[in-house]
């Protein structure tokens, strides 16, 4: 058990273990918010008060999400100062002016306007409760905008240079508009959203199945599926391109994520590896399927490599990352569940289409809704399995090819760190059980068919002046 | 230029000490209403204690999101010094922000509330300890080298008298909660909270005098620049004025008045904010690295104060309207 007193790599741990769980809740929360804008929206159009209840019930779940979502964030940004100060020191011109970006863009706007959202149905006018639900949504999302151009520029840095050490940022909208950014945060923002939409999909689906509100929760079902259609096309094409740009920008990375030791000249048709046993101390693979002919087509879709893949032999140990092995499979799993995913939404849009998803033919679809059920935590797996190729195919560098991973961490004691890390994964787990318990528990008792609706039916005892503060859907929820 | 690299520091110095402000401020009456919930008598009033916060807190705590943003990118130097320097008391104020945040959905969700009342209330009283020994130890002063690396051990920040400021500040927080409370509930509750408010208005006032009158003794830069003219006058008229605060919020808590006792609360905050301002500037490090050591580029700064420095009066606008949307009393239908 030597790394129990290895700093770097308890502080790498660390934050793995914080980043890694700090993500399942705003996946939900940024995929959902964009939902929530949609059946509002339809609310207002039609004023269908069905449209209604279903803002009301999702944003049970969005609440409980944030909820930990702030929670664990925090650390987040605080983990940079603790355990890694000398890289905070050297980049923080940049990546910390980001950093508060995000926070005075996105976060502060987000969580300015969730009270309005949550609790202000009956405190102001329909209109401006929808302003607040899309604020909601635009802070969100604007948090991935940030985050994942901050993160690029660790991939592709750009917009400046080290001087001793030290990055000066010269050109801020290179730095933000790094190789990578764009595509990765189009890449994280269909991720949330179609992992939204199957979690929305799958939860309907079970509703369904079991006849509870079947026709209510059709309707949802039906929106997300309509959403999906055009997103997990677009996903895979995104997919896709994000892998191209590792090909030019990250060869060590691109390496790792095929386990490939030796170096492929260009103009060759590779054989693509499915299933390996990467052995990095020998540098081969021990024991590898193969499927001739497509490593090219998967790179460029084209058949014929125009540029060389470069072996990780072609690196010096301490120049490449190591656990190959994580990378290898964590980049499979993700692109099987993109492929699954699209395939139940391709499969589900043609029974829709020959009619079997009416109201009176959708109770049949068992089998079809037991894959939607299937299928709702999936697009968690695919997300966090991107990012560790993303994170951990960049080592050994914390910003790609400057700065290493091992010379941006702070000297503090091990034990600090194993004690925080310790608690971190003790704390972390119950949170996990617990909210997996108070959100089948929300499924569970379902939706709330008889709240008041906003500026219909007038309650004479509901008193909503404004000098009395109601908690409005408190009290009144936790009586049913 | 030389102009420049004086002023866009200070800039962000105002610019953080405005954020942290508005934290202590917000977040000072949230948890303090949090750590007032473990004295709550019944079920109900702890109900109300956490539903008059439910559509703040998460807003409330954007200000010290904020707030380590800009200090990251505003100053990096000290943002990786300071935070690795008070490890475990910044990692006590993670964990105690966590059990808090989750206690409010979990609790609403829960049948046995009394795992998420301990949560919260134990949760934020955490924070408050934690960031109590944090403020303590940045004014006693860090031990760094010349080029601003921390050079201390694990454990520096655990002093008498970081102990003492974080008690100070945990009864600041107790009596901002206590006056926030007066203003947002009625009947017996708000007699409670009146009379928690006086207590904590005395202790409050006990750490404070005992750290005013300690601060220049202990820490020797304070003592050369705060004993100088023009300055000196200042620093007098600081402890004058508290006092005075400390008698009309008194005066009023005994007239049973509902919102003067926050505002000269607030007011009082507002003062020990300058105070320590005046201390601590112009060493964002105290007692070796300057705001200008520290300071990120010029152009890094002047991109960030354009950025956020348009932002600013936004977040305060949208902010205050979630305020006057929820203003009025919270009542509890059971209650």
């Amino acid at each position: 058990m030597e790394f129990l007193s290895d700093t770097v790599i308890l502080s790498r741990l660390q934050f793995a273990v914080t980043a890694i769980f700090h993500m399942l809740w705003p996946i939900l929360t940024t995929g959902m918010a964009i939902y929530l804008i949609v059946i509002e929206g339809l609310w207002l159009k039609t004023r269908n008060e069905n449209y209604y209840y279903h803002a009301r019930f999702w944003s049970k779940l969005y609440v409980l999400n944030f909820g930990i979502g702030v929670a664990s964030g925090l650390p987040m940004e605080f983990e940079f100062g603790t355990n890694w100060g000398p890289f905070s020191q050297a980049v923080g011109d940049f990546f910390g002016s980001v950093l508060g970006f995000e926070a005075s863009m996105a976060f502060a706007l987000e969580a300015g306007f969730l009270g309005i959202m949550l609790f202000g149905w009956e405190r102001v006018p329909p209109i401006m409760h929808y302003f607040a639900t899309i604020m909601v949504a635009v802070g969100a999302n604007l948090s991935i905008f940030w985050i994942l151009s901050a993160n690029s520029w660790l991939q592709t840095p750009a917009g400046g240079q080290f001087v001793d050490g030290h990055f000066v940022v010269g050109d801020y909208f290179q730095a933000i508009f790094n190789p990578f950014m764009l595509n990765s945060v189009l890449h994280m923002f269909f991720a949330t959203l179609e992992t939204s939409l199957f979690v929305i999909g799958g939860i309907s689906a079970w509703y369904i199945i079991n006849q509870r509100h079947a026709e209510f929760f059709t309707l949802s079902f039906k929106i997300v599926l309509a959403i999906a259609i055009a997103v997990t096309p677009l996903q895979l094409y995104i997919g896709h391109l994000s892998g191209e740009q590792v090909y030019h920008y990250q060869p060590t990375k691109l390496a790792a994520m095929e386990a490939q030791w030796e170096t492929i000249p260009a103009g060759e048709s590779p054989s693509w590896s499915a299933i390996a046993i990467p052995n990095d101390k020998a540098e081969q693979n021990d024991w590898e399927i193969s499927i001739p002919g497509l490593l090219s087509y998967i790179l460029e879709i084209k058949p014929r490599l125009s540029e060389p893949v470069l072996g990780l032999k072609e690196y010096a140990p301490e120049d490449r990352p190591h656990q190959i092995g994580l990378v290898y499979y964590a980049f499979r799993i993700m692109i099987a569940i993109g492929f699954i995913l699209a395939g139940l939404m391709a499969v589900t849009t043609l029974q829709w289409l020959r009619g079997k998803l009416s109201a009176k033919n959708i109770t049949q679809q068992r089998w079809l809704l037991r894959l939607w059920l299937l299928a709702a935590p999936l697009g968690y797996i695919a997300v966090e399995c991107g990012w560790i190729v993303r994170c951990v195919g960049r080592q050994p560098w914390i910003v790609y090819g400057e700065i290493r991973t091992a010379d941006g961490v702070s000297q503090v004691p091990a034990s600090n760190v194993l004690t925080s890390l310790t608690a971190f994964t003790v704390v972390y787990s119950i949170l996990f059980v617990f909210a997996l318990y108070f959100g089948s528990r929300i499924i569970r008792q379902g939706p709330n068919l008889d709240l008041p609706v906003p500026g219909e039916s007038f309650d004479p005892e509901l008193d909503t002046t404004s000098a009395k503060h109601i908690p409005d859907s408190r009290p009144a929820e936790a009586q049913q | 230029m030389e102009a420049l690299d004086y002023f866009l520091p200070q800039v962000w110095f105002a610019v953080l000490a405005l954020f942290l402000f508005l934290y202590v401020m917000l977040d000072g009456f949230d948890l303090g209403v949090g750590i007032l919930s473990i004295t709550a008598s019944s079920e109900e009033r702890r109900g109300i204690l956490m539903t008059s916060l439910g559509n703040v807190w998460d807003a409330n705590e954007t200000w010290l999101v904020l707030m380590g943003g800009a200090l990251f990118g505003a100053f990096p130097l000290a943002y990786g010094t300071i935070l690795q320097a008070l490890y475990i008391p910044i990692m006590i104020m993670i964990f105690g922000l966590i059990f808090r945040a989750v206690a409010f959905e979990f609790r609403e969700h829960a049948n046995t509330k009394v795992f998420w009342n301990v949560a919260f209330g134990g949760g934020s009283f955490l924070a408050a300890i934690g960031q109590g020994f944090a403020l303590g130890a940045i004014l006693q002063g860090i031990s760094v080298d010349s080029a601003g690396h921390f050079t201390g051990g694990t454990w520096d920040w655990l002093t008498l008298r970081s102990l003492l400021v974080a008690l100070t500040l945990i009864q600041g927080y107790v009596l901002i909660g206590s006056t926030y409370l007066i203003l947002k509930t009625e009947g017996e509750l708000q007699t409670t909270h009146n009379l928690t408010a006086k207590i904590s208005a005395v202790t409050t006032f006990i750490g404070a005098v005992y750290l005013t009158i300690t601060t220049p003794i202990f820490s020797e830069s304070a003592r050369t620049r705060l004993f100088e003219t023009p300055l000196v006058y200042i620093f007098a008229l600081i402890p004058l004025l508290g006092a005075l605060l400390i008698f009309l919020l008194l005066k009023s808590l005994y007239s049973e008045q509902e919102t003067r006792p926050f505002v000269w609360t607030l007011l009082l905050f507002l003062l020990s904010f300058i105070g320590l301002g005046l201390v601590v500037f112009p060493y964002i490090i105290p007692t070796q690295i300057t705001i200008y050591q520290a300071a990120a580029s010029p152009s890094s700064l002047v991109f960030m104060i354009v950025f956020i420095g348009f932002l600013i009066p936004i977040m305060l606008a949208y902010n205050i309207y979630n305020y006057i949307v929820f203003k009025g009393k919270v009542i509890n239908e059971e209650y």
